[in-house]
This record gives C-alpha cells, structure tokens and sequence, in this order.
C-alpha cells in the first residue's frame, strides 16, 4: 500500500514539467554555488598562508630591538577558513579575518569581507547554505502543496477512500514520495561537497563525521517543512489555499522570523557602540596599573608590595627589572579590563541568542542556521573561541617579550634591545578549532529546538489524519 | 441566425470536423446528436471564434465569425456544459456583471424582470450562487441571453446533470426562446429531450454530419433507431 | 466594462476577504518595519547626542584647566594630558565626525547597521585607524533587518504573486472564463482590468497604511513631503513591475499550480539569485587583494619609517620651512619626528589603500551598467539612497572624515613645530566637522526604468497574441 503510493506520487510527480524543470534548476544552481565556494575557499586559504608565513618572516626579522618596541610593533593572528565552509558560510563574511596584537590592546577582527564589497552582499550569496537553507524549503513547498488537494480536486480523494486504504498509509507513503527528491539532492549535494573537499591540499581538517551530522541537520529540517506542507495540504480546500498558506509559512520561518529576531534581539539587549565600548575599556584601564606611568597610584602600590615581598629597600636590590615586571602587571590588568568588558559582549550575545531561540518557536529556520554554521564551524561562536585563542596567544606574548627584559636588564637600564635571534623563539599562534562533539554539546538548545518541531510536525500531519478520515471530501 | 459552410477542423491528422454545413434559423431549434468526440463541442468552439478553421467558415446573424469575433458575440448567448458563474456573487449580481461588461447597462427592476422571464424564483434573486443549483445557474445563463437580446443561442449539454423536473421546465425556456425567434444550436446526448424541444435534429459522427430530420417528422423510437445505427455503422467500418 | 469590472472585482475581492487580508497584513508588516527603524533611528540620534555631550563637557574641563594653567596654577591631570600642547589637545580632545540619521532613515537599513555612525579623529591616529566598522554581532548583520525597504522588496512581491496567479487560470479551471469569452470583449483587456484593480487596491492600501503608520511612528510627513513621494512613488512602480509580470504569466502560462511555479521562480531570480550573482561577478572579475598581505606590506612601510625618524623630519621641515618660521626654540619632541614620519606614511600608503578603493569602485562601475537587470537592486539603491544608508552615503562620509582629519591634523601641525603654547584663545579656532548627505543619482531615473522594463515585461505578455494564434496555446 504505502510502496503503492510512493510509486504512483512519484511518477505523478516526474511526469510533470514544473516538478521536472524546478528540480533541475536546483541541481544546476547548487553545483554552480559549490564550484564558486570551492573556488573561494582556495583562494582564501592560499591567500591566508601567504599572509602567515610572510607575517612571521617580518617578526623573525625585526632585527635587535626593545621587547616592548617589539611588543607594540605586534604580530597579527589570521583566521583560518575551516573546510565545510564550503557548505555553509555562515557569518564569515562579517566577522574579520585577521587580528592585530599589540602590547596593551586587544583588538578586534579587522577586515570583514562584507565592508570590502557592494550594498549588493547585502542581498546574500549564491552559496550552498543559500540554496540548502532557503531553496530546498521552496522547492517542497512548490512539490507537495497540492499533495492532498490535487486529490481531493480530481474526486480521486473519494476513489483511495471508498478502497479501505488506511489514512497514514496514504500520508506515509506521499512523504515518503515527496522527501525522497528531497533527500536525493542533499546527498549528492554533501557527497560532492566531501568530495571536491577530500581531493584538496589541506584534507586533514575536513572529518566525513561533521559532514554527516551536517547532513542529518538538513534532513531533519526538510522533514518538517515537509510534514507542515503535507499538514496545510491535508486540511485545505483548495490547491491555491493550501500553496498562499504553505508560502506563508515560507516566508515566515525563512525570511521574516530571522529578520524580526535579530531586531528584537538588537532592541533587547544591545551591543555597545565602538565608541562607547572603547570609552568604557579607557575609563577602567585608568583605574588600575598602566604599564607606562611609573608615577600613578597604583603603580606605587605595587612598588611597595614587591619591595615588602622581597624584603629590599629599594627598587635597585630587585633581582629583575621592575620597570618590565611594572609593564607586565600593567598588561595582565589591562587584559582583566578587556576579558571583562568582552565577557559583556559575549553574555549580550548569549542573551540575544535567548531571543534567537524563543522566536524558533516560530520558525524551524532559526535552529537549523545555527546549527548548519556550528557545525561548519562558520558561526560566532566559533568566532569568539578564534579570538579569544589569539587574546591568550597575545597575553602570554606579552609575557614572553615582558620577562625577557626583566630578565636582562636592571632597574633604570635603558636601550636594552634583545638579539635578533630572540624572535624566533616566541612560539607560533596555533589555533584548533573546537571538535564536533565540543560544537553539538554547546548547540544542545538548538538540536532540541529542531527536534522538538520534528516531532511537533509529525505528530501534527500523522495525528490529524485520522479525524480526517471522517471528514467528507 | 447559424450557417457553416464546408467547416473542418484538423488537429494535424485528426480531423475533428469534417466539411460541416448547417443551417438554423429563426425560430428553430437545431439539436446535434453524437457520441464524445463526433465534432459537437467543435462545432460549438467555432461558432464561438475559440478556435480557428482548418478551412471553411462560419456564419453568426450573416457576419464570418472568423472576421468579426468581437461583433459577433453581440448576437450570441452560450450556456456551457457547467456554467459556472462567480459563486460569491449573487445572482442579480452575476447577470449584472455579465451583461454589464459587455456593454448593457441594466437597472435592478430590469436584472430582476430578466431573471424572473428565466424562471428562477424571487427569493433566490439576491442569494449567492454557492447555494445554486445546476438548474438554477442555467436559469441565470438563459437570463444572461435574454438580457443580451441574443438572436442566436449556444448551448453544450444543457441537459445533463440536471433531474427530470429541472430538464422538462429548462424545455419550456428553449420554447419560449423559440418564439421570440431565437436560432438555438444545441449540443446533447439526451434523445429524449432533443425530440421534445428540438424543431431539427442532426446526428453526427467523426466529425461529420451524418443524417439530419425535421424533428415532427420522426417518432422518438425512429430517432433511437437512427442514432443506433449510425453508431452501429462505425463499430462495423472500423 | 471597465465600470462593471472595476465594480464587481472589488465586490469579490472584498468578499472573499482578499482586501480585508490584504489590510491587515500589511498594516502589521509596514507598522513594524517603520517602528523597528524609528527605534534604530533614535538610537543613533541618542547615542551620537550622548557623545557630543561628552565632549562639550569634556571641553569645559579642558578649558578649566587650561585656565588655570594659564594663571599658574599646578594641575593634577597626568603631565602629557595637559591641554597646554597642541598634541595633548589634538590627541585627547578630537572633535565629533558624526553621521547624523537623515529623518527617512528608518527606510532602509543599508549599510548603516555595518558602519559607525561617529569617529573622533586624532592628531596621533593615521587613516587607518579610524575604524569605521561597528561592533555588531555579525549574525545580526547575516540575518539583517526587518525594515521597510525589506517588506516593499522581498514581501510585496510575494503578496502580489499570491494575490495574482491565478486570476486567468481560476476562471478557466472553474469554467467561467469559457462564458466571459463567449461576451463581446477582448479577454486580454479584460485580464488587464482585472490586474488593473487590483494593483490599485493594493496601490492605495499601500499609500494608506505607509502614511498611517508614518503618522503613528511621529515621522515628520510635511518635512519630507518630496522624499515620501519618492518613496511611495518607487514602492508602487515596483508593484506595477510585479503586476505587469504577474499579467505576463497569467497570459502565458496554463495551469494555476504552471503561474505558481513560473512566478515563484521569476522571484527567486529577480530577488535573490540576480542580485548575488552580479555580486559575485563583481568580486571574481574585480577581487579585492588580501587584506592579510596589506597589513603586512603596511607593517613594512611603517618600520622602515620609525627606523629613519630623524632623517625624515629633517627632510619633513626642509620642504615644510612654513610649519617652523617662527620657531625659536629648536626643541624636538618625540611628536615633531613623530608626525613628520606619519605624514610619510599616509603617502607611502596611499598606492597600497587606492587599490582596494579602485577595485571597490570597479565593483561599483559594474553594477551600475547590469542594476537594471533586477529592479530589487533598483529599489534597494533607491531606498538606500532616501534613507541616506547606502554605501555611498557611508563612503562619502569616510572620506569626508579622511579629510576633517587631514584638517585637524594640519591646524596643529604648525602649532607644534613653531612650539607654540595652546592657549584658550586659541580654542575658538578649532575645525568642526559638518556632514551633508551627498545626492548622485535622481530617483525620477529609477522610476523611469521601472516603468520601462513593467512595459517589456507587458510587451512580452502581449506578445502571446501575436506571435501564436494556434489553439494549443489558447487561453481559453
């Protein structure tokens, strides 16, 4: 029975044109978008070790100079663009790609691709998350709104009816006939994803697992558009009812839910402005210890800590430099000032992502973004663990260039300038980003979310049918 | 008045109608007998200009039809085989509109006396037509005609669907219509009531006109008789 | 039948609840994107008030101390602060470059959710560190607003798609358009009259709710009479584009389920697939180089002039004898070689940030020649540009402020090398930084191209009746 309908929906369903014609056009965008993302993605990447290996050459041969000019000279942290971005983009194309450290700074990412293009990226990408994301959703809507009206419309609702066939027998086998297109695409999608990925240099990132996972986030999200296109279809009238509804719902999760949220979330829980946040950082650095002002108050507290502790009279007696040991105290303040006024950030964007994730309720979209970005590692979050990797590189640099002149030099000494081979010394930033089962354990909210609409969805279209039964035609 | 000469339609091989020449006049009322496909629907898509030719042409109140497509639905009224009307629209409304966009302007008492010379009752007047039924909506269709003062009437299977009581009185209609010296063509498979309204009755077959009577000149069992064998003649030929 | 149409459709869509619908919906979408923008609007206005405040407070401490100063006194603040220098005040006391919301910016978004809306310029500071980014969470920036300009190009559309796929191929399914034929009127006016009201009752629900809302939202309607005109005069040409297309399909195609399917994917195309492929054309035929390697070439540039201060102040006043006619003193600071050096950069950088500039403008160029293939695009720069939030509003104003801080720079410059004392008279001289929207493009153009490509798209439909008269292809 089931195998029945599957065979006569799908045949229903190739036979005709649109279905024929849309499908094609999916394909054919979908391997136009991977060719362009690969393309990017290779260009990004040769164009991101070029800069690290040539940033790393300007450090090792700064020549003899002052640590701490070496320290305000700086190095800069790139960030990496991780293999299944291909897939999704995610928010890449607005967060910054390389980070500038420098003694008594932290800096943010600097050079968003999105500020280096057109009003037009505003309008988004020809990129695979485009088409899985939004597309694919369309392309069910388009298949199966008249799944059940079309039906009900020829009188052949009556027929299937009048022959005893069971009510979920019917709707399982149109959801199977409906998603199997749908699950074809997605893995001869991801398939080709993982392969042009697998055949390219740096292959040793790239886990099958996380494509995989991936994979099941996207099949989940299409069953419950499904489930909601089959569901409108069952309980309307009319074809052009059940297709303005399911669009409706289209447009609502895909397009409006998204936009609403982030302004919502915006008006919630705002994000200082550069400005301000700067103004803030200032006005709690020149609280504490700068690492440049020997004379301020609290300097001269610690003076009187560190000669207490070492039980000498004066800073001269000391067995190391104080001016450096006052610079790198001066630092690990300023970084305690900067980790808590990003900490501030960071807790405005868990509390936006709250608003993120009570508007999911309306809309399936939301979880599946940012899931679909976890997981290719293209999301904020993983924005945020990059730079806060390159703050701790940045603070234990300081400290590296920091004891090397209080090592070297005595209290009052100055013109002390390190070696030119001192450079070498200081360990490149190597940056892992987090494992996939890290990245599912933080996105737990999200797979419950989706899981919940799953579930939700098919309990709508599977428990409703029944009554339906008894409705007449 | 209705005249076709040497009318055919070709769908590539197919020939849908063959070299039809008809004729209705005045005051008749001409029913064309035929199994689906034997060219009615055809004959009746001509009249209107739905479609073209293959070659020959057809005459509505002596204009070509082909070359006055607009002009020539000034004389003509037709009642599809499912009339369907705007079912949200009441029925004053729908004769309104109908006759309204073809360039009469009625006042309500006129709608209304129009609606009521087709028979439909007063109360129903102002109801929706959701709530029509088929019998009721071709009683809006005739009035749609009668409001258009149509000299030639086109109807395509009035008859079926509709119960015996709803079959006699849309009947009557058609003699009413008659007297007023409407030409009717009319498309049926119903021999019965063809015998009972039709002045002339043609019987075709693949697109051709196979036999025509002068409906008095013929019992009912004469017609079944030579409908059957005309039919008969094809399964025999073919 | 205009008259009967006009009567009876509206009759329809009313009782089928179309206009009723229709109504409300898009009072709650405009009344939401308009509130959501005022909101943005107001706090732009707000936080660039808050900073300006700042700063006249900041100025009257300033002039306090240099009061004081000036009278002898010792002061407390830290020794290089002091505002006696003209370094320490144009380090420490940079005036507000700001880009005040326009009274329409609620419009649109743009880019304005992107960049800063205040930069303090500083003597001390080179181009490129003024950051013009702001600090967004960038899935913000990913999902974008929800402001008018949104619902008129992706919403409105879609609303007139289902509103108008079917009003050929509802009647042939349901057999009334075989009566309608059988009337004496050419069926494809009769489409278009149809089309016709519907795009005036759309058009004036539209005009309605958006004054409404406008009204309710406190925005200044009288002010900006003529950019409202704009406004509502691009959003309804845009409409009439989507009808026209809307009137195209239904000629041409068959089925309700074929106009859906036609529509839908004509939206898909205008909407989102033109716009991102020209972009990306835009990006593979004109790249921006890495922005890694510049910052590496920059690094390079900068070390080898620190390396070189002394000499390059030396030739910095050699050809700049005016900064220092009347310096007596001699005295060389770490800011005179300082500034001397910078001043070599910027130019030694200028060559290396006129690329990205160019590649950028190319990008530009070239989707000024393909904008009209989608009138989304059209609209979008339209909007953009009322609302004064486009990329080139904010590029104006970056290089507006580039030179407002060649400016400030330069009026301390002689100030230093003379080794010439702030003095609070000096106070009333300093540059203030104005902005004006800039204007480049007439919106009467846009209009013009819509309406235009509305006809081809008519003149395609109508097409239909002259290129086929076969019957396979008949509407009826």
């Amino acid at each position: 029975m089931i195998r029945k309908t599957i065979n006569k929906e799908l045949k229903e369903l190739f036979r005709d044109g649109r279905v024929r014609t849309s499908l094609l056009i999916v394909l054919l965008l979908l391997g136009i978008a991977v060719w362009i993302s690969s393309q990017q993605y290779q260009k990004t990447n040769a164009d991101y070790a070029a800069a690290k290996v040539s940033e790393r050459e300007v450090w090792d041969n700064q020549g003899e100079k002052n640590p701490h000019s070496a320290a305000h000279y700086g190095t800069y942290a790139f960030k990496p663009k991780y293999p299944l971005s291909l897939v999704d983009q995610g928010v890449d194309k607005y967060v910054g790609t390389s980070i500038f450290l420098e003694a008594h700074k932290r800096n943010e990412a600097q050079f968003s691709a999105a500020t280096d293009q057109t009003g037009l990226a505003r309008f988004g990408d020809l990129t695979p998350d485009f088409i899985l994301l939004f597309i694919i959703p369309l392309l069910i809507v388009l298949l199966g709104y008249n799944a059940f009206t079309k039906e009900r419309e020829l009188g052949t609702h009556a027929l299937i009816k009048s022959s005893g066939a069971k009510g979920w027998k019917i709707v399982l086998g149109k959801w199977t006939a409906l998603f199997l297109p749908v699950l074809t695409i997605t893995v001869v999608l991801l398939l080709l994803a993982g392969l042009v990925l697998s055949n390219l240099q740096d292959y040793g990132v790239f886990q099958w697992n996380s494509l995989l996972v991936l994979g099941l986030v996207y099949l989940l999200y299409y069953a419950v558009f499904t489930n909601l296109v089959l569901w409108v279809s069952q309980w309307t009238k009319r074809s052009g009812i059940s297709l303005v509804i399911s669009l409706s719902l289209w447009i609502i999760a895909c397009l409006a839910a998204p936009k609403a949220a982030s302004n919502i979330a915006e008006a919630r829980h705002p994000y200082p402005t550069r400005q301000e946040f700067a103004a803030n950082v200032l006005k709690d650095k020149d609280a504490g210890i700068d690492g440049h002002n020997p004379w301020s108050k609290e300097a001269k507290l610690l003076e009187e800590q560190v000669l207490a502790e070492y039980e000498v009279d004066s800073l001269q007696q000391l067995p190391f430099n104080f001016s450096a040991y006052l610079a790198q105290k001066g630092e690990e303040h300023e970084a305690e000032v900067y980790f808590k006024h990003y900490n501030y950030l960071k807790e405005q964007y868990e509390n936006q992502s709250g608003t993120y994730r009570s508007l999911a309720l309306l809309s399936p979209f939301l979880p599946a973004r940012f899931l679909s970005m976890a997981i290719a590692q293209t999301d904020y979050a993983t924005h945020w663990d990059f730079s806060d990797a390159a703050e701790n590189y940045r603070i234990a640099t300081q400290e590296f260039l920091n004891n090397n002149t209080a090592q070297n030099t005595r209290y009052g000494e100055i013109g002390y300038k390190a070696t030119a081979a001192f450079w070498q010394e200081l360990p490149p930033f190597d940056y892992n980003p987090p494992e996939l089962g890290q990245i599912l354990k933080n996105n737990r909210s999200n797979f419950g979310i989706l899981g919940l609409w799953a579930v939700f969805s098919f309990g709508l279209l599977f428990f409703t049918t029944k009554k339906n039964n008894d409705v007449t035609i | 008045m209705i005249i076709t000469n040497n009318l055919t339609k070709k769908y590539g091989d197919f020939t849908a109608l063959d070299h039809l020449e008809l004729r209705v006049k005045e005051g008749e009322i001409y029913c064309l007998l035929g199994a689906n496909g034997a060219g009615k629907t055809t004959t009746i898509n001509l009249l209107l200009g739905f479609i073209q030719p293959s070659s020959g042409s057809a005459f509505i109140n002596q204009l070509d039809v082909q070359e006055n497509l607009l002009e020539t639905k000034r004389f003509l009224a037709y009642i599809p085989e499912n009339l369907m009307l705007y079912p949200s629209l009441s029925a004053v409304e729908n004769l309104d509109y109908f006759s309204g966009i073809g360039g009469k302007n009625l006042n309500k008492t006129q709608l209304e006396e129009f609606l009521e010379e087709a028979g439909l009752q007063s109360d129903a007047f102002h109801k929706r037509i959701s709530s029509f039924s088929k019998g009721m909506r071709q009683k809006v269709g005739i009035a749609i005609a009668l409001a258009k003062d149509a000299k030639v009437l086109l109807l395509d299977e009035p008859t079926s669907g509709l119960d015996p009581k709803a079959s006699n009185e849309f009947g009557h209609l058609l003699q009413k219509l008659r007297a007023k010296g409407v030409a009717t063509l009319m498309a049926t498979h119903d021999l019965f009531r063809a015998k009972e309204v039709a002045t002339h009755i043609g019987i075709m077959k693949d697109g051709q006109l196979k036999q025509q009577f002068v409906a008095d000149a013929i019992s009912l069992s004469q017609l079944e008789k030579a409908y059957l064998d005309t039919m008969e003649y094809k399964t025999i030929a073919s | 039948m205009l008259r009967y149409n006009f009567k009876y459709e509206s009759i329809l869509l009313f009782r089928s609840k179309w206009i009723q619908v229709l109504i409300g919906i898009l009072i709650m979408l405009f009344g939401f994107a308009t509130y959501n923008g005022q909101q943005k609007t107001q706090k732009r206005k707000a936080d660039i008030e808050k900073v300006t405040a700042e700063i006249r407070t900041s100025d009257q401490n300033m002039l306090k101390l240099l009061d004081s100063v000036e009278h002898g006194l010792t002061v407390t603040a830290r020794p290089w602060t002091i505002p006696n220098t003209p370094m320490a005040v144009g380090n420490y006391h940079p005036r507000v470059a700001s880009k005040p919301p326009s009274e329409l910016s609620f419009l649109a978004t743009g880019q304005s959710d992107m960049f800063t809306h205040f930069v303090k310029p500083t003597v001390r500071g080179d181009d490129l560190a003024l950051n013009f980014s702001e600090m967004t969470s960038p899935v913000q920036l990913l999902f974008g607003s929800f402001d008018l300009a949104f619902v008129i190009i992706f919403l409105l559309p879609l609303l007139i798609i289902a509103f108008s796929y079917d009003v050929l191929s509802s009647e042939r399914e349901s057999g009334s358009l075989r009566l309608l034929a059988a009337q004496p009127i050419l069926l494809y006016k009769w489409l278009m009259q149809k089309l016709a009201l519907r795009f005036f009752w759309l058009a004036a629900i539209t005009t309605a709710t958006v004054l409404l809302v406008f009204l309710a939202n406190q925005v200044p309607v009288s002010n900006n009479f003529s950019a409202i005109l704009s406004f509502l005069g691009i959003s309804l040409t845009y409409v009439l584009f989507w009808f026209a297309l809307a009137f195209a399909v239904n000629l041409w195609a068959e089925s309700s389920a074929k106009n859906a399917v036609a529509l839908l994917g004509l939206w898909v195309v205008f909407v989102l697939l033109i716009p991102s492929i020209l972009n990306q054309l835009g990006s593979t035929l004109y790249p921006i180089p890495s922005r890694a390697l510049m910052v590496n070439e920059m690094r390079t540039i900068k070390a080898e002039a620190t390396e070189r201060q002394d000499v390059i102040l030396d030739n910095y006043l050699r050809n700049h004898p005016e900064y220092a006619v009347n310096d007596t003193t001699q005295e060389r600071s770490f800011w005179h070689s300082y500034m001397a050096s910078q001043n070599l950069i910027k130019k030694e950088l200028e060559p290396v940030l006129s690329k990205y500039e160019n590649q950028l403008q190319k990008q530009q160029q070239l989707l000024d020649h393909f904008t009209w293939l989608s009138p989304a695009i059209l609209v979008q720069r339209s909007m953009n540009q009322l609302a004064d939030n486009g990329s080139e509003s904010y590029e104006g104003y970056r290089n507006r402020v580039i030179v407002f801080a060649g400016e400030w720079r330069d009026h301390f410059l002689p100030m230093l090398y003379n080794n010439q004392a702030f003095s609070s008279e000096d106070y009333g001289q300093l540059p203030e930084f104005t902005y004006t929207p800039i204007n480049n493009q007439s919106q009467s153009s846009v209009l013009v191209i819509l309406l235009c490509s509305g006809l081809v798209v008519l003149g395609v439909g109508a097409l239909r009746f002259y290129v086929s008269s076969d019957e396979k292809h008949s509407i009826i």
